[in-house]
């Protein structure tokens, strides 16, 4: 029982991650490997911030600057540097890591005993793990509403064009460098902020924490895509934070199952593998309702 | 959509049956049954750390907790992955009753999740205060007290001044992202500095680096000291490699790294450590509290040569080393 609200808690958490993905990898359609450093440069600069006396919300915003300023320079690297983007991603990642050790000034910087976010009075007297449910729902909720709002918006609508089809983009007079810099900005400020939150959350902030973290992210995509089918642009972003609390969910379950830790990432591997072949299996089995075929393939 | 308003329904519908019955379902965790749960975070799969995970199952035998009778271990390994850590370490405090933490992420990640009620055992912890984890080493004053793994800088440092009392120049080697390595580097340089000696620092960002910056590092320094960080230890052959090369010895901080190539080292065994730790959680389970329990540093060890070295590098290591590696420690032949 408790478990489960756990479970619950930490994919809003992580759900945040799949969200500034999402813009990235969803609407631009490139994999952006600079999140594996602006992550726990969020963390690094938040957990650094509060142990220097800065209040948790404030040292939040910190966090989410210092992660879109990576955003920031893996997307001049990419647009005006010419730089392929999966190369971009991983100089900025590199790169972060000596700025995150100089900024917390060695590898490993503990809050334990500090004021965070969860350390707030209200959240004592909830049931246990009802603290990061609350922070981490109230967060993706507020993202997310404004994520779609802004994506009503003429730039929004711009910035979507860029991911569909940047010469169809250029020709409307969109200048598609700068959208693919706000889109590489906003998800990694996003990103820090995760990391921020996650950091408070976990007690810690670590040179290492962003080992792997990419591969969440892409989960919780990939998962509420397979698990929630043909959706709106909204409803995706929805699916998305609920593919974050099924990864979690399926890691729950690895784990109470006893299977050796050792083989946790293998596991975690081929459950999505599996994720993202399904749509192919699906077609391949003759499993997809005719009903469907005829809507998503607009009368081929 | 509708399984998506399904979803969220059955999620909602979960919260808030648990915000209702939860109260209740926390106090009754504590079990009253004969066999005791205890719980083993570690971070990694590295040598060390595997021995220390060893040494805490057997110093939990030698208090006659023996897994199967009256022992029941639930161990988790992040495999590096730290985000594991957190649901890990909720899945570990939410069903035993006490709790043991290898590498400080996860012994942080213990101290944040389980409740203040449930003592929890650090495992070779280098800085168990400075990482937040104990108020003092002395006065824990919380539920975490444990092992602390510093290194006997002091006698590495004699050792290699010993063996080698013409260097001026030590390098010391170490990832900058490990933390361990870090605390036990800056440790070493501080006794190398005060014996007038220069201690000249390099760092790596993985062991890719390794071979470059040894390279770099062998034509500056008169000796290498090689300090407890997981990086360097996987990639201690390398470092040999190059060291040797120009002819300059490594000395080594654990135990681990000394069969791929490290001269001579004063070592404390990870095992042993673990052994206390795990002899510490077996009182702590018989009711010692451990905000009172001072932190254990385990100070004693043994000398290690490596003789393959000694010959290899034409260097004579003195007599009374020699004598006290063959009698109460290890020699590599």
């Amino acid at each position: 029982m408790n478990l489960i609200t756990s479970s619950i808690g930490q994919g809003l958490l992580w759900a945040l991650l799949g969200i500034a993905l999402f813009l990235t990898f969803r609407i631009l359609n490139f994999a952006d490997m600079t999140v594996e450093g602006t992550f726990p440069l969020g963390a690094a600069i938040t957990v650094t911030a509060i142990t220097k006396g800065v209040s948790p919300l404030v040292a939040i915003l910190l966090g989410f600057l210092g992660g879109a300023a990576g955003g920031l320079i893996t997307g001049l690297l990419y647009t005006k540097g010419n730089i392929p983007i999966l190369l971009a991603g991983i100089l900025v990642m590199t790169g972060c890591l000596s700025v995150n050790l100089r900024i917390m000034g060695g590898s490993n910087v503990s809050l334990l005993g500090q004021k965070t976010f969860f350390s707030a009075k209200i959240f004592q007297t909830l049931p246990r793990y009802f603290d990061s449910v609350l922070i981490g729902g109230g967060t993706i909720i507020l993202i997310t509403i404004l994520i779609a709002l802004f994506l009503e918006t003429d730039l929004g609508q711009a910035f979507i064009v860029t991911g569909d089809n940047q010469m169809m983009a250029r020709s409307l007079g969109i200048n598609t460098e700068n959208m693919t810099i706000l889109g590489l900005t906003l998800s990694n400020g996003l990103v820090g902020l995760a990391g921020a939150l996650i950091a408070q959350n976990n007690g810690y902030a670590d040179a290492n924490m962003g080992i792997g973290i990419i591969v969440i992210a892409l989960a919780s995509i990939i998962i509420g895509e397979v698990v929630f089918g043909y959706l709106t642009l909204n409803q995706r972003l929805i699916a998305v934070i609920l593919g974050s609390i099924i990864y979690r969910f399926v890691l729950l379950i690895v784990l109470q199952l006893g299977f050796s830790t050792n083989d946790l990432n293998l596991i975690s591997a081929i459950i999505l593998a599996v994720c993202l072949m399904l749509p192919k299996l699906r077609h391949a089995l003759k499993l997809d309702g005719i009903l469907r075929k005829g809507v998503s393939q607009n009368g081929k | 959509m509708k399984r998506m308003l399904a979803f969220i329904s059955a999620i909602l519908l979960f919260l808030g049956v648990d915000l209702a019955i939860a109260p209740r379902t926390a106090s009754q965790t504590a079990s009253k049954s004969e066999v005791v749960r205890v719980g083993i975070l570690q971070m990694m799969t590295h040598p060390a750390l595997d021995q220390i995970h060893h040494g805490v199952v057997a110093g939990l035998k030698e208090e006659g907790l023996i897994t199967g009778k009256n022992l029941k271990i639930d161990f988790l390994n992040a495999q590096g992955d730290q985000s594991n850590l957190k649901t890990m370490s909720q899945q570990l405090a939410n069903k035993d009753s006490l709790l043991v933490g290898i590498a400080t992420p996860a012994a942080q990640a213990l101290a944040n999740s389980a409740p203040k009620t449930t003592p929890i055992i650090l495992a070779g912890i280098s800085t168990p205060a400075a990482s937040g984890l104990v108020k003092s080493e002395a006065h824990p004053g919380g539920n975490i007290t444990g092992t602390s793994g510093l290194n006997p800088v002091s006698k590495q440092f004699a050792l290699l001044h010993a063996i080698m009392p013409r260097a001026k120049k030590i390098g010391i080697i170490y990832t900058s992202s490990d933390h361990g390595g870090q605390t036990n580097a800056h440790a070493f340089a501080q006794v190398v500095k005060r014996a007038g000696l220069i201690p000249k620092m390099y760092t790596i960002a993985n062991t890719n680096d390794l071979q470059q910056v040894a390279s770099q590092m062998v034509s500056q320094v008169d000796a290498i000291y090689a300090p407890q960080d997981n990086g360097v230890a996987s990639a201690m052959k390398t470092l040999v490699n190059v060291a040797n090369n120009a002819n300059i010895p490594v000395f080594p901080c654990a135990e681990t790294m000394m069969p791929d190539g490290g001269l001579a080292s004063y070592v404390i065994s990870q095992k042993e450590m673990g052994r206390i730790a795990g002899v510490m959680a077996a009182k702590v389970l018989r009711g010692k509290n451990p905000a009172t329990y001072p932190v254990a540093t385990v100070k004693s060890g043994y000398y290690m040569i490596n003789e393959k070295e000694m010959r290899k590098l034409h260097i004579k290591i003195p007599a009374a080393i020699v004598r006290a590696a063959r009698q109460n420690g290890k020699v590599i032949e």
